[in-house]
């Protein structure tokens, strides 16, 4: 064959399976030497090589108020675990004992680990006290592969308990390790709510190992590769907040023995000034170790502590969404400012009434918001229709989402002739259903956000933007303050429709007559609004929403209190002592006007209304 | 049937594969056991089961369509490697990847055996002889082109293994031993030169002997000669220039996969993972080393550690005898196929699979030095599987078709 004569393959096929062949008996040879003749030594190297790696926690980052008060701090707590490879399970009875835990839980936590690696320290206590650590330090011996970690603990310097906007810190769960990727491992802490969870990547900062040999009963005989491979770890980033924590602590002793929430915004850039939701608790209870016993008490309050109703509730806002209706009408060119109605106590449509509580006579688009008289509004309703409004609705940011910087969020609800037409069908569904809406009832529902983020909108004449707790990360590191960017959008309102529309609300709190006399300041011009919202759930829930000053607002803020009764006489004076609070830095006023004294009786009967569902 | 199948398929190579594919995902299942196995495991089983279509596809098809795409499917590469230069992806300092969705994909693996199969369809016309000067000098264009790109990336791995695979193919083609010798002696001096001056004084030495005895002309010999050594010198002076944290990117050049914290740390790990695995080995899921991951991306190019350890001396004999068998085969299919283009093609793929053996398992049992390339079959990395199968799949279609072409 002609292949064999040119190529002469037989020779060269010998020559290229020799080599293959020498190679092959080579690499036999190494692997008989390496693995037979010095099995011994390596075996040896390898246990000894028990070389650890020892998680070097970083120290999560800081948070640091508007006024550069550092309000989240750390301190460091020891954790105790175990590697289920050198951990004797003989010694679980006496790790319980030492530690005060449960056998049972213990075996389930090394189950856990083995799971994932038998060679990963396992956490099994965490903020272990010196009597602990030092009963085990004593007991090395008994206890192989029993190791301690230093992890920072947060601790929290202000007399606020912000617990919903700042959050807490918790162990991973599965579900998390999954999300945030690689480098979490089954018994870290990551933020799990408000900022603590939103910043969470930028909080915990990176962590560092350190390599260290070990002997046999797992004690530390030397580093390894005299510290080359240790990684420092890196500090999380801190936090500037554009929150005010004296106004924030103020707030919350307002709300002390109410359930409501107070969200109070700086108009110029939509910052978070506070955030209120009550009841709430202290985040120390989430610092360290959390005993399940806590846990299931705060999940089963009827009062639900843990719920943030400054950005989850819906409830119908009441009268403080008329100035939605006068915006829509006046833009819509449906009326004019001037145009006037009788007010009679009362509006009739077909055999349905819809009341209101005074009789106000004559009354323009300014006196009835200065006065919130219903007639006026079924009627402007009515004449100006659904879509007009849900339009105005949605433009001043309600049924959707704020965007605020923490995962906690409900969108409300803003009816529109396809919400309803889905809900009662497209013929099921009459005009008879609009007055209600006109005056913020019926299917309506809106968050505390939400409500601050329109007082924002009328305080600046149609600027808005997305509200916000966190102003700047600072990168350690690199020495510099990456400022956030945040959206922001004007409203295509006309000037003259919101002089119409605040003058209405500088008038409802400054002049005899308004509903919200209550939330004056004194030497300040405040405008607002006060809403009294029936629910199905009892007392009627309190609004107000306002800014303050009028002419160069500093301030916008929302104030829900549930189930109070009359807006004006609950929410509007929590709202003025905000501002007051916030344009000072204190008290100015000379009488004490502090807002009546909560019914717990209303508390206590309505323990079971349930936030979640209200208002839908 | 039985024997049907054997006379028309080559069994010895498909098996074989098929059983390194498997211990190949036993391996990587082990190496990543921990929070990401699921994610790197179970794409390489996709990985394997798209393999194994593609295997079959290439048995099948016509023997002379691969022929007649042999120097298209070369410029098609080519200009692969010029785009993904232009757009591609860069992972650990080097740019060689494409993205395509969640998976990504290394021209660089698939121009390989494009590069065979133009070099084999070139060496195999008659009027070409590796004796003359033209015929040399134009294959040495046809691998040249894609290593100037790959070197661009830069991956030293690949190219590296495409200078195994033309020596073998020139050797093949009856090139001189003074050829030979001249192909690989400024390889060897720029290596030696890189590990210091004495290696490169050795391979001088060494080399100088070799071109002195198997020259022809004494002029032509003085020349390859002065050419080695300035190469080497200009490698070292260039070095030396470079400031240390260029000096330790060229470390890193070498081995993609360096360990930036401590040359040999990988080595020595490696061998201590071996070495203590004994006769039967630490049992699956169990071995130490693997499992505190102590090799730093062991599912790439150590993976060998992985039956050493956890399956001992008979794991990885095994490996080893499974490999054997299929480069044996593949050398002598070189000899048993009918035309001079199907041989050529036979020697260049077996060339590429055994370069790639030599030197990942050389250098996991610390015999050779660290260079960053996967072991076929047994790696993660989907480019390279299915480059690897192609090779197996041609190779199959070479016995299939041996009686006729």
């Amino acid at each position: 064959m002609a292949l064999q004569i040119d190529i002469q393959v037989y020779r060269k096929r010998r020559v290229l399976s020799t080599v293959i062949a020498v190679m092959m008996l080579l690499f036999l040879a190494r692997l008989y030497q390496l693995q037979l003749i010095y099995r011994e030594e390596y075996g040896k190297k390898s246990e000894e090589n028990s070389v650890r790696v020892i998680p070097k926690e970083p120290v999560r980052g800081y948070m640091y108020d508007r006024n550069g008060l550092l309000v989240v701090d750390n301190r460091p707590s020891f954790t105790v675990t175990l590697m289920p490879y050198e951990f004797d399970k003989n010694s679980i009875g006496f790790l319980a004992r030492t530690l005060a835990l449960d056998t049972a839980f213990i075996r389930e936590r090394l189950k856990l680990g083995e799971a994932y690696s038998r060679f990963a320290p396992v956490k099994i206590k965490r903020d272990i006290d010196f009597r602990e650590l030092s009963a085990l330090e004593e007991n090395r011996d008994r206890l192989p592969g029993v190791d301690f970690q230093v992890e920072s603990k947060r601790l929290y310097n202000t007399p606020a308990h912000a617990a919903h906007i700042l959050g807490y810190t918790k162990e991973i769960s599965e579900s998390q390790i999954k999300a945030l990727g690689q480098d979490y491992v089954a018994g870290d802490v990551a933020g799990s709510s408000g900022l603590e969870g939103a910043y969470e990547r930028s909080l915990r900062g990176k962590k560092g190992a350190e390599f260290s040999t070990v002997n046999v009963r797992g004690q530390v005989v030397g580093g390894f590769e005299s510290g080359k491979l240790d990684q420092q770890a890196e500090d999380g980033k801190d936090l500037l907040l554009t929150m005010d924590f004296g106004l924030q602590a103020f707030a919350e002793s307002l709300m002390t023995g109410r359930r409501g929430a107070i969200v109070a915004l700086d108009p110029a850039d939509g910052g978070l000034l506070a955030m209120v939701s009550a009841p709430d608790y202290h985040l120390s209870v989430f610092s360290g170790v959390t005993p399940p016993q806590i846990w299931n008490a705060m999940n089963a309050d009827g009062a639900k502590p843990l719920f943030n109703r400054a950005t989850l509730t819906r409830y119908p806002p009441g009268s403080t969404f008329k100035m939605v209706l006068a915006i829509a009408a006046l833009e819509s060119k449906t009326v004019t400012p001037a145009w006037r109605i009788s007010c009679g106590g009362a509006f009739r449509l077909g055999n349905k009434v819809f009341k209101d509580l005074h009789v106000h006579g004559s009354v323009d688009m300014t006196t009835a918001i200065q006065q919130s008289c219903n007639v006026y509004f079924y009627q402007l309703m009515l004449k100006t229709g659904l879509d007009e409004w849900a339009y105005y609705g949605k433009e001043l940011g309600f049924g959707m989402l704020t965007g605020i910087d923490i995962a906690e969020e409900n969108p409300g609800l803003l009816p529109t002739t396809a919400f309803m037409n889905r809900r009662y069908g497209p013929s099921g569904w009459t005009r008879g259903f609009l007055p209600s809406l006109g005056i913020g009832q019926g299917e309506l529902g809106v968050t505390p956000l939400q409500m601050a983020c329109y007082a924002m909108v009328l305080a600046n004449q149609g600027a808005y933007h997305q509200p916000h707790a966190v102003r700047a990360v600072v990168q350690k590191d690199e020495r510099r303050v990456d400022t956030l960017a945040f959206q922001r959008r004007r409203l295509r309102i006309s000037p003259e429709t919101w002089r119409v529309v605040r003058e209405g609300m500088r008038r409802a709190v400054e002049l005899p007559g308004g509903t919200g006399g209550l939330a004056r300041v004194k030497g300040v011009e405040v405008a607002g609004k006060t809403g009294t919202a029936q629910n199905p759930h009892g007392p009627d829930h309190s609004w107000f929403v306002g800014f303050a000053p009028f002419d160069n607002p500093r301030i916008a803020v929302a104030v829900l209190v549930e189930n109070a009764g009359f807006g004006g006489t609950h929410a509007a004076p929590i709202a003025g002592l905000c501002m007051e609070r916030y344009l000072f830095g204190r008290l100015v006023r000379t009488t004490p006007a502090t807002p009546p004294p909560p019914k717990p009786a209303i508390a206590e009967e309505h323990a079971a209304a349930d936030p979640i569902q209200e208002g839908r | 049937m039985l024997n049907y199948i054997k006379r028309h398929f080559d069994l010895k190579v498909g098996l074989s594969t098929l059983a390194l594919a498997l211990i190949g995902l036993v391996s990587i299942y082990s190496a990543t056991y921990d929070a990401r196995a699921s994610e790197i495991f179970y794409k390489q089983v996709t990985w394997v089961i798209a393999g194994s279509v593609v295997l079959i596809a290439f048995t099948f098809v016509p023997f002379r369509l691969l022929q007649s795409l042999s120097f298209p499917a070369y410029f098609l590469s080519l200009l692969m490697l010029v785009i993904v230069l232009l757009l591609g992806k860069t992972v650990s300092g080097s740019t060689s990847w494409f993205n395509l969705g969640s998976f990504r994909i290394q021209p660089s693996e698939f121009a390989k055996i494009t590069t065979v199969l133009a070099l084999a369809s070139y060496l195999s016309r008659s009027d070409v002889s590796l004796q003359s000067p033209r015929g040399l000098l134009t294959a040495a264009g046809i691998v040249l082109a894609p290593v100037a790109l790959i070197m661009l990336q830069p991956d030293f791995g690949t190219a590296v293994i495409y200078g195994g695979m033309s020596f073998a193919l020139l050797y093949w083609g009856g090139a001189s031993r003074f050829t030979l010798i001249a192909v690989v002696a400024p390889v060897a001096a720029a290596l030696g030169a890189l590990l210091g001056t004495t290696p490169f004084l050795i391979v001088v030495a060494v080399f100088g002997i070799l071109i002195y005895v198997t020259r022809d002309h004494l002029l032509v010999a003085a020349v390859v000669f002065s050419l080695m050594v300035l190469t080497g010198i200009s490698v070292q002076f260039f070095y030396d220039g470079l400031r240390p944290y260029q000096q330790k990117r060229i470390a890193t050049f070498l081995d993609p996969n360096a360990d930036p914290l401590g040359a040999g740390y990988n080595i020595l790990q490696s061998k201590v993972a071996i070495g203590s695995g004994g006769l039967t080995g630490k049992g699956y899921l169990r071995g130490s080393q693997t499992q505190l991951n102590f090799i730093p991306e062991q599912w790439t190019d150590f993976i060998f550690c992985v039956p050493g350890e956890e399956f001992g001396f008979l794991g990885a004999a095994t490996v080893l005898l499974l490999f054997g068998g299929l480069l044996m085969r593949g050398v002598s299919l070189g000899s048993i196929v009918k035309s001079r283009y199907a041989s050529f093609v036979a020697i260049g793929l077996t060339a590429i699979l055994a370069t790639h053996v030599f030197i990942n398992i050389g250098m996991a049992l610390g015999l050779f030095p660290v260079i960053g390339v996967p072991l076929p079959f047994l790696s993660y990395g989907g480019s390279a599987l299915l480059s690897n199968t192609i090779t197996v799949g041609i190779l199959m279609n070479l016995y299939t078709n041996r009686k006729e072409y």
